[in-house]
């Protein structure tokens, strides 16, 4: 994925960082525990002429806006051809009542019809960084079948998403989680007419926007949503430790960064864990681009000016480099990162009662 | 619960002894600078860019200000608070980047190397200046620069480097020329590093008596010290109890530095570092970015009674090392408070 390149640090800080985050207990420069979120400031429907719209302000400055908008379109020849089957079914739809509606859907959506542009600004759209982070995200909007199925209205017509991201600060770290939980809200709060016309009339809604109802929709119970949209978090690796929410000096050190996206499964299964990973991808971690430090022993400023390693010779110094493994002074990591630390990652985002599960419940408890 | 989520919170509403605007229909862009009081006075009003600060002939204009050609009205260039000196009308910017001025105490990260100087980024709006004169050079300060030091400019101070220096000169464009010919300044390691804002309005480090001092830490944490640089970069580091004997006593004169330029002068090594030590920088860290989101300036006090008040914090409810949302503004008050 697209790497992350920020101001680089010096060796002397790398270091400090890197050691203070290896440690067990682990010390983030801000005293966070690891699996700590910083607070952040957030609310939703406040663009008027949206479907559904979210703001969501991190506490190092950076802050997003989402807005969803909603459009009929005319499905393509494409989508008609398999209306000879449809017409079996839509026929028992008839006596059968609500839910049914929803299996003749199953199936019926495309996921072009969701489309994400993301806008950062003193980036250029056609940039690296907003087509990788508008491909993570709409990867897994579409891993649930659930959304692209709700826009289909009748064989002969469907809904057409716009989601529009607008990164309203610079870039200050990478802004994956941010965009990701802003959508989710947007996401959330979006609501579509309700159609008031029958099967493949041209589709008719009723005007009254009290009566729409949510793209996502909410159990009567206790009006959270019984199917949520996914939720894209960055965890970051340094060592054997893992860390949520990495800060941007975090991240200058991580040994490995991984986006890993979870939406919610709709089972009623007890046992069944509530959410399921849909996404997992690792993204350069902004530290193979920094530059080692030199040890003491190497220094060539002690001696008066004539800047000769002595004895060693250049297969000395490379010695002397590799047999520190980065423990006195800063070394860039190497290779991938430990398949048992990506499983602890998942594990810590999709358990019960886990990450993921929190900021869901955090992101539902945002009023309006 | 691993994450806070906040409602906004609407912008702090104007102070009760705030004068408004002059609600007048004749004037209503116009400030009432008579109900400042005589001699120097700032006013709590805010001046956007364009407005009339007054049309009386008996001001004159400071900075930030532009008088039109036409007329005797003069208009600010400045979003900012209108400052008042005798007859002198300025306005002080809300937020501002650091303008360098000689003798400031700097932090600064090195950007460019060239060949006889480094380009430093000290968040001024031009890169400063580090020639390779004006740093020690190993073996003594009277040696002179050579050709191989040219060429060994990279041992030194490399890309990304931290170092703490003065400001030596100004060039005509307004940017910097630094020195760090003194065992006070030089590389920057066994620490961390934060930016604020500088000098030139708003919350941020101001110019104080003194910019470095050390900070005794409860919890075995030892002494960590804290460098608040002019242009507001912070470096907060453990303290090096091995400068102590070299350079606390008297200051360093150009004889001795000859003696005292070592080996670890220009190391990017870092010492061992204890965890509870780490965990002081951190808190240092956090109750100075509490300060700045309180708005507070920072300086050698208030960074002092924000850590005492971080402490006490940690008495009354528990430890938590995270410094931040509620407790931040507790901070602050206490800070304010005391």
């Amino acid at each position: 994925m697209a790497p992350y390149t920020g101001i680089p640090l010096s060796p002397a800080e790398l270091q400090y960082l890197h050691t203070s985050l290896s440690q067990d207990p682990p010390i983030r420069p801000d005293g966070r525990s690891p699996t700590q979120f910083r607070p952040l400031v957030a609310e939703t429907d406040i663009l008027p002429s949206t479907n559904g719209s979210a703001r969501i302000c991190f506490p190092d400055g950076t802050e997003a806006m989402v807005g969803v908008k909603a459009e009929v379109e005319k499905t393509r020849e494409g989508g008609q051809n398999v209306k000879g089957e449809v017409d079996g079914k839509t026929g028992k739809d008839e006596e059968m009542g609500d839910d049914s509606n929803r299996s003749a859907r199953s199936g019926r959506g495309w996921g072009e019809w969701v489309e994400i542009g993301i806008e950062i600004p003193g980036i250029r759209d056609d940039d690296a960084l907003p087509i990788f982070l508008s491909a993570m995200l709409t990867e897994a909007l579409l891993a649930d079948a659930g959304l692209k199925d709700t826009l289909w209205i009748n064989t002969r017509f469907h809904w057409r998403l716009y989601i529009d991201i607008l990164l309203l600060s610079q870039p200050l770290s990478y802004p994956l989680p941010l965009l990701s939980l802003t959508t989710h809200l947007a996401l959330l709060s979006t609501r579509l007419p309700s159609l008031i016309s029958e099967r493949d009339e041209d589709p008719l809604f009723n005007d009254d926007w009290e009566a729409s109802t949510h793209l996502y929709p909410r159990s009567k119970a206790d009006g959270s949503s019984a199917q949520r949209p996914p939720i894209t978090l960055l965890v970051m690796s340094v060592g054997e430790m893992i860390y949520f929410d990495p800060s941007a000096d975090e991240l200058a050190v991580a040994d490995a960064v991984v986006a890993l996206s979870v939406t919610s499964t709709s089972t009623t299964d007890a046992d069944a864990l509530p959410l399921k990973l849909v996404a997992l991808r690792t993204i350069d971690p902004p530290s193979r681009l920094t530059a080692g430090g030199v040890p003491n022993v190497l220094s060539t400023t002690s001696t008066t000016g004539t800047a000769s390693t002595g004895t060693t010779g250049t297969g000395g110094v490379l010695a002397i480099r590799e047999k520190d493994q980065g423990q006195s002074v800063w070394r860039p990591p190497r290779g991938g990162v430990k398949r048992a630390v990506v499983g602890r990652m998942i594990k810590a985002v999709v358990e019960k009662g886990g990450v993921g599960m929190e900021v869901m419940a955090g992101l539902a408890g945002v009023e309006t | 619960m691993a994450i806070t989520i906040l409602p906004p919170a609407p912008a702090a509403p104007a102070k009760a002894g705030a004068r408004a605007y002059n609600g007048n229909a004749d004037s209503d862009d116009e400030m009432d600078i008579d109900a400042l009081p005589p001699g120097h006075s700032q006013s709590v009003t805010i001046l956007t860019p364009g407005q009339t600060v007054t049309d009386d002939p008996q001001w004159m204009r400071g900075h930030g200000t532009f008088a039109e050609t036409s007329g005797t009205a003069i208009r600010s260039t400045l979003a900012g608070t209108l400052q008042k000196t005798n007859k002198l009308l300025s306005i002080v910017p809300l937020r501002a980047r650091y303008t360098p001025e000689i003798g400031d105490l700097v932090i600064g990260r090195i950007v460019e190397v060239q060949s006889r100087r480094w380009k430093v980024d000290v968040a001024a709006p031009l890169l400063a200046h580090l020639p390779l004169s004006s740093i020690n050079l190993p073996g003594g300060v009277l040696r002179k620069r050579t050709t191989v030091d040219e060429l060994n400019i990279r041992a030194f101070f490399g890309e990304g480097e931290l170092l703490v220096a003065e400001v030596q000169s100004l060039f005509q464009d307004g940017s910097a020329s630094l020195h760090t010919r003194s065992l006070k300044y030089g590389k920057l390691r066994n620490g961390y590093f934060m930016a604020v804002s500088g000098m030139g309005g708003g919350a941020g480090v101001v110019r104080a008596k003194r910019q470095i001092f050390t900070l005794q830490t409860a919890r075995g944490g030892g002494e960590v010290d804290v460098l608040l640089g002019v242009n507001g970069y912070i470096w907060i580091a453990r303290h090096d109890s091995s400068a102590d004997g070299k350079a606390g006593d008297t200051e360093v004169g150009l004889n001795k530095l000859e003696e005292t330029a070592s080996t670890s002068m220009y190391s990017s090594q870092n010492d061992v570092i204890g965890a509870e030590t780490r965990r002081a920088i951190g808190r240092v860290a956090g109750c100075i970015r509490a300060l700045v989101q309180g708005g507070v300036k920072v300086e050698e006090k208030t960074v002092r009674s924000a850590y005492e008040a971080s402490l006490e914090l940690d008495e009354q409810d528990g430890d938590q090392e995270y410094l931040g949302g509620d407790r931040a503004t507790s901070i602050v008050e206490m800070v304010l408070g005391g």
